[in-house]
């Protein structure tokens, strides 16, 4: 059911609405965050087996690992988080990743002012690019999926013809900074914190709200005044910007680029997303969920590891977990439904 | 005539960027409209329109099937192990993976149709589970070599025809006539337009989003145990390509990727277009970077005639026509 066709279910049912009760509907809240819970619950899970079976894991060393391994994924979830409120997808992040780093291999060198300057080249070119595609989506009314298909397409080959295998260098001080620490916490924890900040902010300054709004009914956003247009660029510019970021942060992981590496991020990202209870239809979710999502996922690496089976059975994992997630957002999302109702 | 042209603009328009190319391809490229060189072009189109097949009823019906290549590997990879080189065991192998491509389409179409779980994600969770159960089966390590009667098939020929050429021509009938004198069909076109005008109006919803599932799991199965018998063998990793080239194809041929409009014959033609373009640009002595851009910009322009925007610039056109 796209979320274009909800209006017409209330207008079918207008006595069915219920008069706003005083007080908190506690049982409607949860059964909203069922999704968020489920992702806690999921994570509390697989930390306690992962704990149980590895000593050292409720330790800030083990915190700063997982979040360094977890935080590219966590960066590309956050533009994903982002356009999937909007009700879009962006597949175009994985051809940004990819031409983000290699761009980062050939260009980087032991000369700070020039990696500046090429990571503000990165970050802007990665905004532009997200940009172009809320404009092409918006101007010639084309479907996300296909338009963001096509970008990734083209960002992939730009890269490949950049470099054409895994290889460059980065300067040993750009790859220091994934493990450098500031009051006992590394870097990528930091950044961790910067985007729960960052989504506070977005939040506040209705950027965040106008985006969500947009997501939840297209229609009665543009009639409110909102410029679908802009909410497109504004959109998909962040999600850009989140994926260059995220090649940024790759490259201290690898320490060299690759044309090919940015497509293991499309579909987890999504997953991420999903698994912390975004929905998939527009204007449902939270940063924090995609979070925890991303740590689930990159989590359930870890716990396979300690459990001493095949490391073949991550994707299985990993699979069903985002089948049950799902199936708990599609529970809940059928509740708020019958609720509005 | 108007009319059919009319009602299928963007099909005639995927033949007509089809010869297009060829004659384009043929100015860089001499050799590459000789008998030799068009059958390979079209032997290897047919594994891409073979899978793009079942990726174009899902499609139609308004969802999308990420889960074709890992369907379409681990077919590769258990024939390959089950055959172990012989013809014998297809007899029963071969009906047993095509179950079982039909058995995971049924999985994600009942995740979609009566769980509602979007296409997506359920797709995409049978793919990674599937992925890793055959990581897991075959330990990483190469599988035997394909059995010479699906090397046949693949690579064979009959009277100067390929056989798989064959093969996907009998495959469009099937589908031409499924989409176009079924009841299935017309249920299909609905549902993909509207699922609750097609609900309300007594299209067996559920049952029709299943069965493209169903379709697409054979058609990614079938296309798998066929290349295998191209590639001599079956390799992990197999499928991968097949995922953006199937969704390409159907987009070139002029579906909408909402659903309820598009045509296997469409398909057929962006098939081709996109293998055609591999074999474009050795001619132009471009990388293979150089493709990636080419696929996307030939997306973008193609989707882009299909859209509204370009449809009311040709507006004028079409009210002749109609």
């Amino acid at each position: 059911m796209s979320a274009s066709e909800r209006p017409l279910e209330m207008a079918q049912k207008p006595a069915e609405m219920k008069p706003a009760k005083p007080g908190i509907d506690w049982r409607g809240r949860l059964l909203d965050r069922a999704p968020f819970l489920v992702a806690c619950l999921m994570l509390a899970l697989i930390v306690g087996i992962y704990g149980s079976l590895q000593s050292g894991v409720f330790t800030l060393d083990e915190i700063n690992l997982d979040t360094a391994a977890a935080m590219t994924l966590m960066l590309a979830a956050t533009g994903q988080t982002i356009v999937l409120l909007r009700g879009g997808i962006d597949l175009s992040i994985g051809g940004m990743i990819s031409l983000g780093t290699v761009i980062a291999a050939t260009r980087f060198t032991d000369d700070p002012s020039t990696v500046a300057l090429w990571t503000l080249v990165i970050l802007t070119l990665g905004f532009l690019i997200g940009a172009l595609n809320g404009l092409l989506i918006s101007l010639l009314k084309l479907q996300p999926f296909l338009v963001t298909l096509a970008t990734w397409s083209i960002l992939n080959g730009v890269a490949m013809i950049i470099l054409p295998t895994d290889g460059g260098s980065i300067p040993g001080w750009w790859v220091g900074f994934a493990s450098a620490q500031f009051v006992g916490l590394t870097s990528p924890v930091w950044m961790l914190l910067a985007l729960l900040l960052f989504w506070w902010w977005f939040r506040a300054t209705g950027v965040g709200l106008t985006i969500q709004a947009t997501g939840s009914n297209e229609k009665s956003a543009f009639l409110s005044g909102v410029s679908i247009t802009r909410v497109n660029l504004v959109t998909y510019g962040l999600s850009g910007l989140f994926a260059a970021g995220a090649a940024l942060f790759l490259v201290t992981q690898t320490g060299a680029g690759s044309p090919t590496i940015g497509k293991d991020y499309i579909l987890p990202s999504v997953a991420a997303a999903v698994i912390g209870g975004v929905s998939l239809f527009g204007g449902r979710g939270h940063l924090a969920g995609t979070l925890i999502g991303a740590f689930v996922l990159t989590l359930i690496g870890n716990l396979v590891f300690v459990l001493h089976v095949s490391s073949y059975w991550q994707p299985v994992a990993s699979g069903v977990i985002l089948l049950l997630s799902v199936l708990a957002s599609s529970v809940a999302e059928k509740a708020a439904r019958n609720r509005v109702q | 005539m108007n009319a059919f042209l009319a009602r299928n603009r963007l099909i005639v328009l995927a033949y007509a960027g089809m010869v297009v190319l060829l004659l384009v391809t043929a100015l860089f490229s001499p050799g590459f409209l000789s008998v030799s060189n068009m059958r390979s072009t079209v032997v290897l189109a047919a594994f891409v329109g073979i899978v793009a097949l079942g990726q174009t009823f899902v499609i139609i019906g308004g969802g999308i099937d990420l889960s074709v290549p890992w369907v379409l590997n681990s077919a590769a990879i258990i024939m390959a192990l089950l055959c172990g080189g012989q013809d014998l065991p297809l007899v029963w192998v071969m009906p047993m993976l095509l179950a079982g491509g039909a058995f995971i389409g049924l999985i994600n179409g009942i995740g979609v149709a009566q769980f509602g779980v979007p296409p997506i994600i359920m797709t995409l969770a049978t793919n990674v589970i599937l992925q890793g159960l055959i990581l897991v089966l075959t330990g990483g390590s190469p599988t035997p070599s394909a059995p010479a009667l699906i090397q046949f098939l693949s690579v064979g020929r009959v009277g100067g025809f390929p056989v798989i050429a064959l093969i996907w021509l009998a495959l469009t009938l099937v589908a031409t006539l499924l989409l176009s004198k079924a009841a299935f069909g017309r249920h299909l076109y609905a549902l993909g337009t509207s699922a609750t005008v097609a609900e309300f109006s007594g299209v067996p919803t559920a049952r029709t989003t299943i069965l493209t599932y169903v379709i697409s799991g054979l058609t990614a199965a079938f296309a798998g145990m066929l290349l295998t018998g191209y590639s001599g063998q079956a390799y992990l990793g197999m499928g991968d390509a097949y995922l953006f080239t199937s969704i390409a194809a159907v987009a070139i041929g002029g579906a909408s990727i909402l659903g309820g409009s598009g045509h296997y014959l469409g398909t057929v033609a962006g098939a081709m277009v996109l293998t055609i373009l591999t074999g474009l640009l050795p001619a132009l002595n471009l990388s293979s970077g150089a493709l990636l851009i080419v696929y996307g910009a030939v997306i973008l322009l193609t989707v882009s005639i299909g859209s509204e925007t370009f449809a009311g610039l040709g507006g004028r056109f079409r009210r002749k026509e109609g």
